[in-house]
């Protein structure tokens, strides 16, 4: 081996290192919350009855499943604040690009969990004479949401991951944080290693919930 | 908006968008490759008895799958000529980081497939005394293969997608072709949007034709 590896520069690192983890944390948690809420509403257009709305949240989801994220991201970065003639912040930017990948792959989920709940349910709906809102928020809505719990979740660890994305637009995430350190220390392989373990430590754990919930939701859904 | 499109400033230096695309097509392709066998072979080492065969296929698997893409990338093409003493074509380390990470991908696609084998085919060809090469080759990989088609081909697009990534080390792909343009023209609007559509132009068909299969199995209705 041409090099000794040497792990205790770290240490110097550790608060530059929980900084970068933060913004990586603050900007995943914020968009899987505004991504999910705008993956409902394009799930809900693109298995409505409305062909104009159906087809442009299509084109929507089409689009950003289509290319690849860090494309998306210099979009947004680069050519949104010319479009709309304003300076945006890094956070902003990110957080923009961030929500609407968020947001098209959790309307997939959503959708394929709507068309699971069944059309027998909107029968009874009907034959119970439910107004249309309460079909869907009392009947629909519970069903739909336990059904992409697993999926939905998965997603939230991909977005996660994905988030390391922003790093290559200067912003400074974990990922960005280690990159510095390991170029000014030179030091790549102790650096660039703890912080993959990082990623690993949070996003490990997470899929193991996601198997355990679908486990349990087999169970309960087969009983 | 103060910015007036001018497509043509793209559309006057296409060629090194073109080259760019030949690199993201030969880093897909090659890696696809690679996850393809690969994933296979990582996948009977997961469903293996052995504890020494099975633990770090899994350990394998699940630290691609846990990581940032971009982390593996820039980790592959910084720490690995460090630690070996390897110096490589970037084209040739980019394919290597790429298909590792679809070969553990892969692997959990041909796993679930390689589970779904019934039980009782392999019975049946202990019954006919084939041996246990025989089985793997002709009883479980030809209904694996199939059955995992349509993951493996989403996956393949992950990978196609995911190759941009090599343009953050310096891999002249189409991703890099473009940022490089979009900086020498100043056009970032038109040059980010056509480089978008290059690779929305190939995707979507790719999965299209995947949505297709699945409906025409059922397994999506």
């Amino acid at each position: 081996m041409p090099m000794s590896l040497d792990f205790s520069v770290l240490l110097r690192f550790t608060d530059a290192l929980a900084l970068g983890l933060w913004t990586t944390l603050k900007l995943t948690v914020l968009c899987v919350l505004l991504g999910t809420s705008l993956g409902f509403v394009i799930g809900l257009a693109r298995a409505g009855r409305n062909a104009v709305l159906r087809i442009v949240a299509t084109a929507f989801v089409e689009f950003f499943r289509g290319t690849p994220v860090l494309i998306q991201l210099f979009w947004i970065f680069f050519c949104l604040p010319l479009v709309l003639g304003m300076e945006l912040s890094n956070f902003v930017s990110a957080a923009i690009a961030l929500t609407l990948y968020m947001g098209a792959i959790t309307s997939e989920t959503f959708r394929s969990s709507l068309r699971a709940v069944g059309a027998e349910q909107m029968d009874a709906c009907i034959a119970l004479g439910l107004p249309r809102r309460t079909q869907i928020l009392n009947v629909i809505l519970p069903q739909a949401v336990l059904r992409a719990a697993p999926t939905l979740l998965s997603n939230c660890i991909s977005l996660f991951k994905e988030s390391a994305l922003v790093s290559a637009v200067g912003m400074a995430d974990l990922m960005f944080v280690g990159q510095n350190i390991s170029n000014n220390t030179a030091r790549p392989v102790e650096v660039l290693t703890a912080v993959a373990l990082v990623y690993f430590v949070i996003a490990f754990p997470l899929t193991r919930l996601v198997t355990l919930i679908e486990r349990r939701m087999l169970k309960k859904l087969s009983a | 908006m103060d910015y007036t499109l001018d497509i043509g400033a793209v559309t006057r230096n296409m060629g090194p968008l073109w080259e760019g695309l030949a690199i993201t097509l030969q880093l897909t392709l090659a890696a696809n490759a690679i996850g393809i066998t690969a994933g296979f072979g990582l996948a009977l080492l997961v469903l293996s008895r052995f504890a020494l065969l099975r633990l770090p296929a899994m350990l394998f698997v699940e630290f691609f799958r846990c990581t940032p893409a971009i982390v593996q990338i820039v980790w592959f093409f910084y720490c690995v000529p460090m630690l070996f003493n390897v110096f490589l074509d970037p084209v040739v380390m980019g394919i290597l980081a790429l298909g590792l990470n679809l070969t553990a991908f892969n692997a959990e696609a041909y796993r679930a497939s390689i589970q779904a084998v019934p039980r009782e085919h392999l019975d049946a060809g202990i019954a006919l005394g084939l041996s246990p090469a025989q089985r793997v080759l002709n009883i479980v990989l030809p209904q694996a293969l199939r059955a995992s088609v349509p993951v493996l081909l989403t996956n393949g697009i992950g990978t196609f997608q995911q190759s941009a990534l090599v343009a953050i080390v310096g891999v002249a792909d189409l991703m890099y072709q473009g940022k490089t343009l979009a900086t020498q023209t100043y056009r970032p609007i038109e040059t980010f949007t056509i480089v978008a559509l290059f690779y929305l132009a190939i995707s979507f068909p790719v999965s299209q034709f995947v949505g297709w299969m699945e409906r025409r199995r059922g397994v999506v209705r």
